[in-house]
């Protein structure tokens, strides 16, 4: 039993009893949105206090760096799961992405040289797949995750199939440039991440767009009685979310100089886990650009910190996996009447 | 009155927070008799059988069974002391089998260490289906059975229940039960009902069709807005002191400030010729003028609902014209409904309505953002501007714009709500229960928002909370029954029809 009201019932009226209760929850609330926060800070001075390498200007650099390509992921990621879906396609996206980048820039393997275009023509037809993923899901209603998923096998096959099954070595000098440049220290690459990412937190938080997909999440049913176009900004969200992802492989084979399937491999579920960490919610209508953010963060902090402190690699899966939970049970908002599924 | 007293309830009354949804009902059951409640929509019937049922407590008031005090916190506690509730909503699990269904959480008795003896519990099953008269496979699931035998089951279940602990004096709560069933059904219902009557139990016969409840009750209780308005012995019982019960006292004009309403116009702005979903209702055409409230009334199901939900793009009909603007629409969603210029205000504000994670300010022009944008990026100048000032005109009690919606009380969170129809600058906008669970405070502003509008050229459909509101906020009323329009009325001021001439054509 809950005592905590016992000691006022008396001298309330079930009015005022009613207000106090709404006032408690939010500030249980407040302390919830907070955690993330508070989670970010103590991952912080764990690192700063284990290892005193953690915050030499270095390291800093490196946890940004490190943070890049999940922070573009996140992206796709932050919108997806605000409707309460899922994009299981990112992986063989950013696999299709890299291969077909490595295999229309100038390489090993052919004669092709479409330099920048090359780039505009992978963004143009992942977006387009994007798309045509969020129209299967919406028009055919099919489950996110499984069409997502089907859409991600048919990816990767698509990207092992451009190269033939050898990867492709780029020789493309913009690319050796890119990955090497750095501008006050900071690659190239990092800024270009922390860019898109800048872009997307914009359009999450300043359009009418981003504003639709907050309330499609909260409730679809709301949303659409307000004569919000559901299905075309669910399609929009599916289209983003694989432009991003598409993006995010672009940057990888910018970084290895190579095109792959793999390299979109176990890219995409750490960063759901961060976004959670971060106070999103699977269900839909929580999260957003910050939540996204201080998670990628945290979870990259930790990982650099696991390998600061030379831990195992197996053993580096079982500390981070415990961490996780109880992060996660820290943030994360819990309804009284169903356990989550 | 034949039997014994069964049961008892002594001034039995229930709130909700600050809302009291029943109050002072005194009740008396008697063995051997099928007792009747009637009354319009939320008049407290369901809530009353709820009480009884164990589903909640009373929140004043006692109850008495065979002279004991009677007390239960659950529905199986009420199951144990002889009292059923079959519900409205079917309570059974589809994906079990019948007779697990009929058995669910009793299987105890049909169990050695942990395993069920299923041909026992099959066998006891189909024998409780037999004692009202119906020859099923209880091994089937649920799901694959209709609605109306879903109902038997329902029905044999809580019989079974009820029967194992009270002997011949049980006492079964109906509510609706014929919604679902058709007219053969409903006979061999009633066979099931005088054969539960005559072995002694009491029924308790829920239902908005007055036909029936005059055909199987014994006695008719009348209720109007939580309140008991009336007992009646249902042999010689007239029908219009029944009907004059359930629509109680009339507010007054100035309530729904009736001196504003306005004179509808010879513009038509939306044409509804022959409309017909199947299974819905058939053949439902009308005009509506611009600048003026129409009103449909009809009791639940009688597809009033379905109406609105064709207009606003939720159902695509069957068969049938809609026309706005000089063209022919089907709508296959809200947003396509919104650009054509019709918009709703949903029914239930929580789950339909309101986006709770949104603020006041997004709340209000999410049904107009496109308007509000400086290329891509929305204008947050424009959008605070629109806020602001419909937070003072619609008098929305709050901290400020950027409060989440969530966080206002019922009437606030609907002013905000109609607010945003209002923004959307849609000609027509459908009233769904515009004050459902509003205070009355709130009722007056909502009103004369409706009367703003319509004095603004809108033109409004309302489907009212209470009949009264109906015809207080209507310049005219169309009155549905099983799906077919039965009638239509003129409401002018000073002129308006009475509920009683209204709820005749309704039931």
């Amino acid at each position: 039993m809950n005592n905590k009201w016992e000691a006022s019932m008396e001298t309330l009226s079930v009015g005022e009893q009613f207000a106090e209760k709404v006032k408690d929850n939010a500030k249980k609330d407040r302390i919830r949105r907070m955690m993330p926060i508070i989670l970010l800070v103590v991952m912080t001075a764990i690192g700063a206090i284990t290892q005193k390498n953690f915050f030499s200007a270095r390291n800093l650099v490196n946890i940004l760096y490190q943070m890049s390509i999940p922070l573009v992921i996140s992206v796709s990621l932050m919108f997806v799961l605000l409707l309460g879906s899922i994009d299981l396609s990112i992986e063989g996206v950013m696999g299709f992405a890299g291969s077909f980048t490595a295999f229309l820039v100038q390489n090993r393997t052919n004669s092709n040289n479409f330099g920048i275009f090359g780039i505009l023509i992978v963004l143009v037809i992942c977006t387009c797949v994007g798309a045509l993923t969020g129209f299967i899901h919406t028009k055919g209603r099919i489950a996110s995750f499984i069409t997502t998923y089907a859409v991600g096998q048919v990816m990767t096959g698509v990207a092992v199939l451009v190269y033939n099954s050898t990867p492709i070595a780029v020789t493309e000098p913009a690319f050796v440039t890119i990955s090497q440049g750095r501008l006050f220290g900071i690659p190239y690459l990092t800024l270009m991440s922390f860019a898109i990412f800048a872009i997307g937190a914009i359009i999450l938080n300043f359009t009418a767009f981003g504003r639709a997909v907050y309330a499609i999440g909260d409730n679809e049913t709301a949303a659409a009685s307000t004569g919000i176009n559901v299905t075309l900004t669910k399609i929009k969200v599916f289209a983003l979310s694989a432009l991003m992802a598409s993006a995010a492989g672009i940057l990888m084979c910018i970084r290895l100089k190579l095109g792959q399937s793999s390299i979109g491999l176990n890219q995409m579920f750490p960063v759901v886990t961060a976004i959670v960490l971060g106070g999103g919610s699977l269900y839909g209508g929580k999260g957003g650009a910050l939540s996204a953010f201080v998670g990628v963060l945290v979870y990259t902090e930790l990982t650099n910190w696991l390998t600061l402190m030379g831990v195992d690699t197996y053993l580096r899966g079982v500390i981070q996996g415990v961490i996780i939970i109880v992060a996660v049970t820290l943030t994360i908002e819990r309804t009284r009447k169903t356990i989550s599924k | 009155m034949a039997g014994q007293l069964l049961f008892k309830a002594n001034g039995v009354g229930k709130t909700y927070g600050l809302n009291t949804v029943l109050r002072d009902i005194d009740m008396e059951i008697y063995s051997g008799e099928v007792i009747g409640l009637i009354g319009e929509n939320g008049a407290g019937k369901s809530t009353l059988m709820k009480l009884i049922a164990g589903v909640t407590k009373p929140s004043m008031g006692s109850m008495e069974l065979q002279g004991q005090p009677y007390s239960v916190n659950s529905i199986l506690e009420a199951n144990k002391h002889g009292i059923g509730m079959v519900f409205q909503e079917q309570s059974l699990v589809a994906n079990l089998t019948i007779s697990q269904n009929i058995y669910l959480g009793r299987e105890k008795k049909y169990a050695t260490l942990g395993f069920v003896n299923w041909a026992k519990m099959n066998a006891d099953a189909k024998k409780a289906l037999e004692r009202i008269g119906i020859d099923l496979d209880v091994t089937k699931k649920v799901r694959d059975i209709d609605f109306a035998m879903r109902q038997m089951v329902e029905i044999a279940k809580v019989l079974d229940v009820v029967t194992e602990t009270a002997n011949g004096h049980a006492i079964i709560l109906l509510d609706e039960p014929t919604t679902v069933l058709s007219d053969d059904e409903i006979k061999a219902l009633f066979e099931q009902v005088r054969k539960m009557k005559e072995a002694g139990n009491a029924v308790i016969f829920i239902s908005h069709r007055l036909d029936e409840v005059l055909e199987i009750t014994d006695r008719i209780y009348v209720f109007k807005d939580g309140e008991e308005t009336g007992v009646f012995p249902t042999e010689g019982a007239d029908t219009n002191i029944l009907y004059e019960r359930m629509v109680g006292r009339v507010a007054t004009g100035e309530f729904y400030i009736e001196n504003r309403q306005t004179v509808a116009t010879d513009e038509v702005v939306l044409q509804v010729k022959d409309l017909s979903v199947f299974g819905a209702f058939n053949h439902v055409s009308f005009d509506l003028h611009k600048g003026e409230v129409l009103g449909l009334c009809g009791v639940e199901g009688s597809g009033k609902e379905d109406v609105c939900a064709v207009l606003i793009g939720d159902v695509e009909p069957t068969s049938g014209k809609v026309i706005i603007g000089g063209k022919e629409r089907t709508f296959k969603n809200p947003y396509q409904a919104r650009h054509a210029g019709i918009l709703s205000v949903p029914k239930e504000r929580r789950d339909e309505g309101m986006i709770g994670i949104l603020s006041i300010e997004n709340n209000i022009v999410i049904s107009h953002m496109e308007a509000l944008q400086n290329g891509f990026i929305l204008s947050g100048k424009k959008t605070e501007g629109i806020a602001n000032e419909w937070v003072k005109k619609a008098g929305v009690k709050c901290v400020g714009i950027k409060q989440h919606i969530n966080q206002l009380s019922g009437g606030n969170a609907q002013k905000v709500i109609f607010a945003r129809a209002l923004e959307s600058n849609c000609p027509v906008l459908i009233l769904n229960h515009p004050t459902r669970g509003v205070d009355v405070g709130s009722k007056e502003e909502i009103y004369t928002l409706i009367r703003e509008m319509t004095e603004a050229g809108n033109s409004i459909i309302v489907i009212g909370d209470t009949l009264d509101e109906c015809i207080g906020l209507s310049s005219r009323i169309i009155v549905l029954k099983d799906g077919l329009v039965t009638a239509e009325f003129d409401c002018p001021v000073g002129n308006k029809p009475t509920q009683m001439d209204i709820v005749q054509t309704m039931m």
